[in-house]
Formats: structure tokens, sequence, C-alpha cells
């Protein structure tokens, strides 16, 4: 991804090394639709309609899915975002950063 | 601007309804799948679970208000793009809380795969899986017909 300011980039970046990564996770549930939770991804994380079913899928087969990483508020924010739509969205930290 | 009419049965719907007013009335607990983030400090962890239970609260608001005197009159709710995803999010929580009020004992995988044609009912259960059912398929006609026009707004 690109196209933000250079100097916004280098804020982010410093903070992202300094702080740790996070990431927002989605947890499998028995009640909504699949269909509404490609459109949930779509609509909240901005995902095609591919990489919505991908990881729908992800979250129905293997009980969660990894949607977003990076920095903590961001994460927070998607993870409220999800639960706004009932989804179970927790923000947990990345071990692999 | 898009709009979906649909036509139901009032004598079928109506007692439904009971349920979800009796759901939806001011959330006394979070609804299910809402997890205040770790090491969240009080001020946050009250905000977060105060705004969505707030949000719950005008989705179900919204939702019963489509049940209407013209609903009672003719039969009639409408869609449209403007209150599509606030229906569909109502529809979401209400069905997430009657699993956790009534539909335990039917099991997460009848529930996942819809085959609830026979199962055990808990008191009130039968009533509730009605519910579950029918904002499933009012879940399902929005977004088929109207999921573009909440993706665009």
């Amino acid at each position: 991804m690109s196209g933000g300011k250079p100097e916004v980039l280098a804020e982010e970046a410093l903070r992202y090394a300094t702080v740790g990564a996070w990431r927002v996770v989605v947890l499998n549930d028995p009640v909504n639709l699949m269909s509404y939770v490609v459109l949930v991804f779509r609509k909240v994380l901005g995902f095609d309609e591919a990489t919505a079913r991908r990881k729908m899928l992800e979250v129905h087969e293997q009980g969660r899915s990894v949607v977003w990483s990076g920095l903590r508020e961001k994460a927070e924010a998607y993870a409220f975002t999800l639960q706004e739509w009932h989804l179970s969205a927790v923000v947990e930290p990345d071990e692999a950063h | 601007m898009k709009r979906i009419e649909v036509k139901l049965a009032v004598p079928v719907v109506a007692p439904l309804l009971d349920v979800i007013r009796a759901l939806g009335e001011t959330p006394s607990v979070a609804a299910p799948g809402v997890t205040v983030p770790p090491d969240a400090d009080a001020d946050l962890r009250g905000a977060w679970i105060g705004e969505l239970a707030a949000a719950e609260t005008t989705e179900v608001r919204a939702l019963l208000a489509l049940f209407d005197e013209v609903f009672f009159r003719e039969g009639i709710v409408a869609f449209d793009a403007e209150n599509a995803a606030v229906i569909l999010r109502a529809c979401s929580v209400l069905r997430l809380r009657l699993r956790e009020s009534y539909l335990r004992a039917w099991g997460d995988d009848a529930l996942e795969s819809g085959d609830v044609e026979a199962g055990p009912f808990e008191p009130g259960g039968q009533k509730a899986m009605g519910c579950f059912l029918f904002l499933a398929t009012v879940q399902e006609l929005i977004l088929q017909h109207l999921g573009d026009s909440i993706l665009a707004n």
C-alpha cells in the first residue's frame, strides 16, 4: 500500500518499531450468515469480494482469521467497528513483530 | 433510491415481535462478541461497552419501527439504502441474543447449518427459533437486494 505523506508514514514506522504491532482477529460464531460476514469485511476493511470471501472461509473453517495488523490505535478502531457490526473481533499483540 | 417492499403474514410475524421487544429492551449486559482490548483502562472499557450498547438499542428500535400501523394493516415492510445497514445489524445482534437466551440446546452446528427443523426446545424456544429464522430471512433479503447500496454508502 502507498499514497500517504512521507512524514506521516515515517512517523507511523517509528511508532510501529517502538510499540510493536497489534492484530485484529475475527472469531467464528455460529450465528452470523456467511454472506453477512463477507459484506462486513468489504464494508469495514475495504476488502475486495475475493479477499473478503477467503477471509470469511478462514473464520468459518479455522475458527479465526487475522484481518488486519498494525498500530494498536487503528487495530482497536477496526475491532470496535467490527463489533458494531456484531462480529467477534479481538485485538491481540502480533507476535511476529 | 432502491427500495424493496416485503409482504409478510401478520399473524405469523406479530408474535415474533414480542420476542424481539423483550430482547431489545435496554441491554443490561454487553452483547455476545463484545470484547474490550487487553489492558483497557476503566474509561475505555466504559466507553467501548456503552457505545456498543447504545448502538444496539438504536438498531433494535429501527427494526421495531418497521412494524408500524401500515404493517399491521397491510403486512408490508420496506427496506431501502437508508435503513438497510441498521436493520442488518439489528438482525445480527438479535440473533446472537436469541442464541444466548433460548437456543443453546440446539448446538452450534445446527444453528450454523440452518438444519433446525427438529430439536430440543427450551421454554419459549419454538417462538425464539421462528424469530431466529425470520431475522435471517430479513438479512438475506437485504444482502441480496441492497448489499451494493450498503457498500456504496
